[in-house]
């Protein structure tokens, strides 16, 4: 009786072994490209929560509008069912979808043209194996006249360089695969990049902070003072792997993207990214003096800060490893905009939540008890204590956001 | 009390998912699982203290209000320790709790019957606070003029401290109410309105927390739990915050 059973299923591997052999390059390929989506973090926009993967309907808010993230299924009407790779390619690498109109910046084509050919090739096999969902999107709401597309020819002259990303000679294999992360598919300067008064990358400020809807993507340079500088590859890893190093912890957008993206990128392109930023200059400007610890901002701010963040963030700042963020010499505190911390002081935050670390720590909210100046003079003293040095925060900047917040 | 419910956590809400977490633990389905960000957060979520804001009288009629501050004047004087309970704003605490959850008792049990009881089984009476101050007072007063032929709070303080200490003793009867149910209430409430954080009305400007060098609402003693034999004079905090916070100059 044993052997029958063994015999079968001898017979049922052997069966399903010949069968699928014929397909073994198309499941090493589509696998590479599911990576591919996850390593370019798709579904953030293209899977709406709770609804079926890729199937379109995120709102993006845009500082011109309201764009909707495209349904990416095979579906024949409502998605990519009808394209063919050249098409795909082609939306990938020069923003023009099949039908030729022009994407919007939203849809990162400007890191995107970075992709390799076999890459895209890749990503199109993964998404033809996804169920079909039939959804029709309406991409483009955004007002007159941003909703012409035709207006994206100019802006495509003046923002946007289309080219395969072309690895430096002078650098080694790690460096160039941690390049082509970056500026490609992980596309970190759709956020992280300052951007000019049309939305596009202002130049020679790659990666050097820039605050998105109320949040600052802040530097991530190789910058010592207010960028990963300071960072070790392995504290970098962690933060991008786990959502938390002892520096920080990923909140607000980037908790999003550590969730649904670099938690699951594979420890080799963790560090090969790690290498490729920490190796960017940062601003070359110098950072500021400290403020001086008589300043009444910074006595005010003091005496704040030890009735309501030592409890967590521990007297000098050190915070608890694993659990509150060290507030010493954390590039995120010391980063010229104050618009993060700000607003995790008014409103609290929750942290993601990864395999490692799957609770999701949270930070209460403080709008109801400190007041604007209160907040301003917290932060000043937080900005420019314990090695910390950063432009005092003012209690306008505070009561701006607040109202935008909480209207 | 505030009518606007806080965002936080309900009340409700809290027992219903005790009970569901009762339950699923009962079923011994919910070992071993990893829970996973799920833990309830919205941005400027807070349970804030119920305050009310100061200027008026809640609960108290003006004239009750001045009968309250004559007898906490008297319960706790001014003198070089601190200010009068007056002062500090007890009957302020006092009007306020009288009109939040603790004017009728609500967290208590109060239906009859009612009866005496023996001392040991303590307060039986079917009064809630805010009738015992509503009629207590007007007894209070009813009583001063017909033996003084003035108000409570008309009298000298000398007088008023033997009147109250004559209720305290059981000596001076009021007419329709019990005098020693009132007399406890007062001096209670007196006591809780000036030691409690300023945000409820009382204890102005923490005056009984820098009287006893108590620190106040803090959360956080690990920075001074080793310096010994060390007089450390933390300054008190209250909820709201402490003087500290407010920039000088």
């Amino acid at each position: 009786m044993r052997k029958l059973a063994l015999l079968t299923l001898a017979l049922v591997g052997g069966l399903t072994g010949t069968a699928f052999a014929g397909d073994q390059s198309d499941f090493v390929t589509v696998e590479r490209g599911r990576y591919l989506a996850v390593l370019g973090d798709c579904a953030a926009c293209h899977t709406a929560p709770g609804g079926k993967p890729f199937a379109g309907g995120v709102p993006i808010e845009t500082p011109f509008g309201r764009l909707v993230g495209a349904n990416i299924t095979p579906d024949r009407e409502t998605g990519i069912g009808g394209w063919s790779l050249d098409e795909f390619q082609r939306a990938m690498s020069e923003g023009v979808a099949k039908g030729g109109y022009h994407l919007y910046g939203a849809m990162p084509y400007t890191a995107y043209t970075k992709v390799t050919a076999a890459d895209n090739a890749a990503l199109f096999a993964y998404l033809k194996t996804l169920d079909p969902v039939h959804n029709e999107v309406e991409t483009n709401q955004l007002p007159f006249p941003f909703n012409i597309r035709l207006s994206l020819f100019g802006w495509n002259l003046l923002n946007f360089t289309k080219g395969e990303y072309v690895p430096d000679p002078r650098q080694n294999a790690e460096w160039n695969r941690g390049a082509y992360i970056v500026e490609g598919l992980a596309h970190c300067g759709t956020c992280h990049t300052p951007k000019n008064v049309m939305g596009g990358d202002k130049a020679g400020e790659a990666l050097r902070g820039n605050v998105v809807d109320g949040w600052l993507a802040p530097d991530i340079t190789g910058h010592a003072h207010q960028g990963i500088g300071k960072w070790t590859t392995d504290e970098f890893v962690a933060y991008m792997k786990d959502g938390a190093n002892r520096y920080d912890i990923a909140s607000g957008p980037m908790a999003e993207v550590v969730e649904k993206s670099s938690s699951q990128w594979t420890d080799a392109d963790l560090k090969a990214v790690a290498t490729y930023l920490k190796s960017l200059d940062g601003s070359p400007a110098a950072p500021p003096a400290p403020l001086a610890a008589a300043d009444p901002r910074m006595v005010a701010g003091r005496a704040i800060y030890e009735d309501r963040c030592s409890g967590c963030h521990v007297g000098q700042g050190e915070g608890i490893t694993g659990l509150f963020p060290k507030l010493a010499a954390a590039p995120l505190v010391n980063n010229a905009d104050a618009t993060s911390l700000i607003r995790v002081v008014l409103a609290g935050s929750r942290a993601g939540a990864t395999d490692a670390r799957p609770t999701g720590p949270s930070m209460p909210a403080f709008a109801w008890n400190l007041k604007d100046e209160d907040v301003a003079n917290l932060l000043t003293y937080v900005r420019n204590s314990w090695g910390n040095a950063a432009p005092p925060v003012k209690a306008e900047a505070v009561h701006e956001l607040r109202g935008e917040m909480q209207p | 009390m505030l009518t606007s419910s806080p965002p936080g956590v309900s009340r409700r809400r809290f027992l219903t998912s005790t009970a569901m977490a009762a339950l699923l633990a009962a079923s011994g389905k919910a070992f071993g699982d990893v829970i996973r960000g799920t833990q309830p957060f919205s941005p400027f979520d807070y349970a804030p203290p119920e305050t009310l804001p100061g200027g008026r009288w809640y609960f108290f009629t003006p004239d009750e209000a001045r009968t309250v501050e004559a007898m906490v004047e008297r319960l706790i004087p001014a003198d070089d320790l601190s200010m009068s309970g007056k002062d500090a704003g007890c009957a302020e605490f006092i009007d306020r709790q009288l009109a939040g959850s603790y004017g009728s008792y609500e967290r208590l049990y109060m239906q009859g019957p009612f009866q005496k009881g023996t001392p040991e089984q303590g307060d039986q009476s079917e009064f809630v606070p805010r009738d015992r101050y509503r009629r207590g007072l007007a007894a209070l007063d009813a009583w001063c003029h017909a033996s003084h032929s003035k108000a409570f709070a008309e009298l000298p303080g000398e007088t008023r401290d033997e009147i109250l200490a004559g209720i305290e003793a059981g000596k001076i009867e009021l007419p329709g109410f019990d005098g020693k149910l009132l007399f406890e209430i007062v001096l209670g409430n007196t006591m809780e309105g000036f030691f409690a954080d300023p945000i409820y009305g009382g204890n102005k400007d923490m005056v009984s927390w820098k009287m006893l060098g108590f620190p106040g609402a803090r959360y956080d003693y690990r920075d001074y739990v080793e310096r010994h034999n060390e007089k450390l004079d933390l300054p008190p905090l209250s909820i709201a915050g402490r003087p500290e916070w407010k920039t000088k100059g």
